[in-house]
């Protein structure tokens, strides 16, 4: 069961890493793209709880990490604590909760996360994080990654065999 | 209300992963180089799949950016036809021009880029990243003899420098990011500045080194210095200055630097296989 769903889950990563590192980095509105691994730690922390969201933000953030110029580890840190939280949140919180909810919940967790990452980065003195384009980029990247939040949490729920999906929402 | 489900060893395991990247982010940041190797090897075993997907979604990104630039194409190709039409008109009116250029170009050893081998190289993508514009991906790298530090030029001049090459790929970190420094010569003078990246859509700044009766002005080439340990080859052409603003607390200028060399939309890049002296 455990292997079904670690490579069920790298296969989801690397579908998410491909689509925003070839696709997504051209798709920009107002020069900022979604941020698709940070929404994959979400939506893993919300079908597998807080240990499956924080494993899953770790390799999503490791695996992102491979690709930028910030120190390796940083993306690492960052979704995996972000998946952990989203993990305890959701367990308060019905399975079948509306779509509006889940969504709602994901934009401010992207929020948090990318606030998290360049708190982080401004602790190592990791030069361009935090500049004058961060309020743009705060808001663009956590309402453009809510609006993909739907297909990433149809995603996660089938890496951790969820079959239960709210019956609200989008189907009104 | 739903029961809250318990996950037992969640703490524990996020205390492992924490310390696991607090770790990854001290080691990468020393430059242990094991850690430099897996994130090669974690690219190179990525890299099958980026450029299937590439062949898939490039059009799908070309198609996007010629519906969300269409407005700022046509104002840019206005301006470029006023801009032919002042400079035919400059033409007629200057003769000499033409010898003038003949000599700049002599002056800045652009046509044979000071006698040092160069690799064409195509850019793959830009930045993948929202927090750090100033990056393009090529894909050559150390096996094409593509080294750490080895300057970037486009059409124009230079745009950057080589930052952690892979065998086949490299980052270029462009001359517009805040944090390069570059020493600069305003060409016709001994002028030597500190010129310093400005930021996305900002101009670039020299702040130091510019005397307040130095003959710079609006108009000025900038040019690398090649002084001391400076990572580039003198003679480049890297902006052209905008505007001049006198400090005269420190008598000096303050100049403000538009890069002369493309950096938008670009297709190809050549790196210059150049290493300072002491690393050769």
């Amino acid at each position: 069961m455990l292997a079904v769903a670690t490579i069920k889950s790298a296969i989801a990563l690397l579908v998410l890493l491909v689509l925003q590192l070839e696709l997504f980095s051209s798709l920009r509105f107002f020069g900022v793209m979604p941020e698709l691994l940070l929404g994959a730690a979400i939506a893993a922390g919300w079908y597998g709880g807080p240990l499956g969201g924080a494993i899953v933000g770790f390799s999503g953030g490791l695996f992102y990490d491979l690709y930028l110029a910030t120190p390796m580890g940083l993306n690492a840190l960052t979704y995996a604590i972000v998946g952990y939280l989203l993990g305890q949140i959701a367990t308060f919180l019905s399975d079948e909760a509306e779509w509006i909810i889940r969504i709602t919940i994901s934009i401010a967790a992207v929020t948090v996360g990318l606030l998290l990452f360049v708190t982080f980065g401004e602790l190592i003195a990791e030069p361009n994080l935090y500049n004058k384009n961060f309020g743009k980029v705060l808001v663009v990247a956590s309402l453009y990654t809510g609006l993909l939040m739907a297909p990433i949490h149809y995603m996660m729920a089938w890496v951790f065999g969820v079959a239960r999906f709210p019956t609200s929402g989008f189907d009104r | 209300m739903a029961m809250p489900r318990r996950y037992g060893g969640s703490r524990f395991a996020l205390a492992i992963l924490i310390l696991a990247s607090v770790t990854l982010i001290s080691l990468d940041a020393r430059g242990y180089a094991p850690v430099d190797n897996l994130k090669k090897a974690g690219i190179v075993i990525v890299q099958p799949f980026r450029s299937l997907a590439s062949v898939i979604f490039d059009p799908v990104g070309d198609a996007w950016e010629s519906l969300t630039n269409g407005d700022e194409l046509e104002r840019e190709n206005a301006l470029l036809r006023s801009q032919l039409d002042e400079l035919l008109d400059y033409r007629i009116a200057n003769e000499g021009a033409v010898n003038d250029l003949a000599a700049l170009r002599t002056q800045l050893d652009l046509q044979g880029l000071g006698g040092h081998q160069t690799v064409v190289s195509e850019v793959t993508a830009g930045s993948v990243s929202n927090f750090d514009p100033y990056i393009l991906e090529i894909n050559k790298g150390t096996q094409s003899g593509i080294r750490e530090g080895m300057p970037v030029i486009s059409t124009g001049g230079l745009i950057g420098r080589i930052e952690n090459p892979g065998l086949r790929d490299a980052r270029v970190r462009l001359i517009t990011d805040p944090t390069v420094n570059i020493g600069v010569l305003a060409i016709g003078t001994k002028e030597i500045g500190i010129l310093s990246g400005g930021g996305v859509g900002q101009p670039m700044r020299v702040i130091d080194g510019i005397p307040i009766s130095a003959p710079v002005e609006v108009g000025s080439i900038l040019v690398t210095s090649g002084l001391d340990r400076s990572p580039y080859p003198e003679g480049f052409a890297i902006g052209s200055v905008v505007e001049v603003i006198p400090d005269e607390v420190n008598l000096e200028k303050e100049l403000l630097v538009e890069p002369t060399g493309e950096m938008n939309n670009l297709d190809f890049v050549t790196v210059v296989l150049y290493l300072p002296p002491e690393m050769n």
